[in-house]
């Protein structure tokens, strides 16, 4: 029995011989080591029996030669279903287009979950997440990691502590943490404000303290501008100790002054320019491997000079990546546009460039009055500038007093 | 010689305990109640029908006689035969 077992899945047939002494056919077949079974004798010259799919040949090559005669009556296993379903091809055509929505669907988000905050912030998330195009409904490879996303959250939404990013097949999962924004009280001590570089006073405003600068005062780096210290000074305090009981305070003020500084910069002035001129193509494609199928947009555009980007996504089916890569290249079209400044346009650029560099570096508070060229020079096509800036500023800065006992 | 060897074989079954079919290469034949019959080292088919089974062997023919017969396999030097089993006669060689 065991020979004839799994013939279902290789397919065996029923044939019915007729001849003289149709039995002894069979005989021929086992003699070859084919295997034949539920043998039946239907008449004294018809007798049917059952082989595998694969031994036709040979019991086509026995029959040479003799006068029997071959019908096959029935055939049955797996190869004759699946030759049927394949020739049905209304389903075939229907098993592939499930298939294909089964991907679909898998590749589109369906529900995100937003826990751990109050409904307010919920709403703001999710207005958020609107705007990176995570919503019910978008495509998930259209979407960035989830760590990316996780890290524009906490930019965007401030009343976020931490944001928890998960992808779960087709849903986002998203824990946040809210900020409990709590203005810390400074516990200030006792404390002087000194210069924190050196420059003319211009304008004062003290709070507390004593001031021990008035305006128009060159100040240097580190030097006392509201002293904390409200009764009598540092030297009296330490000859007369016990006489005076010092008062102590927090100094607070703001105190501006005018600081200068000297910047080099150079300017060139050759200089190539590279920018998009926004006409733009969208192709579209599918990856399999290094083939490359086009989906949308079959003709290039007609640009000069082209700038590529290429974004590719990973198709999955539920957790599995599928070997097909979903693919956008953005063909921009750039212009190169050759800069010739003339000297005095050199200048303006370089004072600028000057002007917003230090902008940077102080503050938005700072105020920029006025600058100037205190050196020019120019070599290798280069214009150097030596630029003295003067700024408004506070440079005011808390110095906490040392009790010392 | 050969009848050194008739008589050597008999001896190995009698003192050996070697079973009697491999030896003597005769058939060994299974019959469960009326319903199957398991032939092992046979010969071939003589003759088949609905009723009636004759299958070669060393020494003469096996006939099975009964009614319904079906062989449920073939196989080189193994039949199964399947139906309502009347007679299992043997028949010397002619």
């Amino acid at each position: 029995m065991r020979d004839t077992q799994g013939s279902y899945f290789t397919g065996y047939v029923t044939i019915l011989i007729k001849g003289d002494r149709p039995e002894l056919f069979f005989q021929k077949c086992m003699d070859k080591g084919i295997t034949v079974w539920n043998v039946r004798k239907l008449a004294d010259d018809q007798c049917e029996g059952n082989i595998k799919l694969y031994d036709i040949k040979q019991i086509k090559e026995l029959r040479r030669g003799t006068n029997y005669k071959i019908n096959f009556t029935k055939r049955k296993g797996y190869p004759f279903l699946f030759r049927r379903f394949i020739r049905k091809k209304q389903v075939l055509i229907g098993l592939l287009l499930s298939l294909l929505l089964i991907i679909f669907l898998s590749n589109i988000i369906w529900e995100v979950k937003i826990s751990g905050v109050p409904k307010d912030i919920e709403e703001k998330i999710s207005k958020q997440l609107d705007s990176y195009g995570i919503h019910p409904g978008s495509w998930i490879f259209s979407l960035d990691s989830p760590n990316a996303i996780q890290q524009k959250l906490v930019e965007d939404v401030p009343e976020l502590l931490w944001v928890g990013v998960e992808q779960k097949g087709t849903t986002f999962f998203l824990e946040g943490v809210e900020k409990i924004i709590v203005k810390e009280e400074e516990i200030k001590g006792p404390r002087n404000l000194i210069a924190t570089k050196k420059g003319i006073i211009k304008k004062m405003y003290v709070s507390k303290g004593l001031p021990k600068v008035e305006v128009n005062d060159y100040v240097k780096l580190g030097d006392v501008l509201v002293s904390g210290i409200i009764n009598g000074s540092e030297e009296e305090d330490e000859t007369d100790k016990k006489a005076k009981k010092l008062e102590l305070v927090a100094a607070e003020g703001e105190i501006t002054a005018t600081t200068w500084y000297e910047v080099t910069v150079t300017v060139p002035l050759k200089g190539v320019h590279e920018e998009l001129t926004g006409n733009q193509e969208k192709k579209y494609y599918l990856r399999f491997g290094e083939f490359r199928l086009p989906v949308w947009g079959f003709n290039s555009p007609e640009y000069d000079h082209i700038h590529r980007e290429i974004n590719e996504e990973n198709l999955k089916l539920f957790n599995w990546n599928l070997p097909v890569k979903i693919g956008e290249s953005i063909l921009s079209e750039k212009s190169t546009t050759e800069m010739n400044r003339s000297k005095e346009e050199a200048v303006q650029v370089g004072i600028s460039q000057a002007k917003s560099e230090l902008k940077l570096q102080l503050g938005p508070k700072a105020q920029i009055i006025s600058e100037k060229v205190l050196q020019e020079t120019t070599d290798n096509g280069k214009v150097k500038l030596n630029l003295y800036i003067n700024v408004e500023e506070d440079i005011a800065e808390a110095q906490p007093i040392n009790q010392g006992d | 010689m050969r009848k050194f060897h008739q008589r050597f074989k008999p001896w190995l079954i009698k003192y050996l305990a070697l079973p009697s079919d491999v030896i003597l290469e005769l058939p060994r034949i299974t019959i469960i109640g009326q319903l199957h019959v398991y032939i092992e080292n046979h010969q071939g088919l003589e003759k088949y029908s609905d009723s009636e089974l004759k299958l070669k062997t060393n020494k003469g023919y096996i006939e099975i006689i009964g009614s319904s017969f079906v062989l449920k396999m073939m196989l080189p030097e193994e039949i199964l035969l399947e139906g309502t089993i009347q007679e299992v006669k043997f028949t010397p060689d002619q």
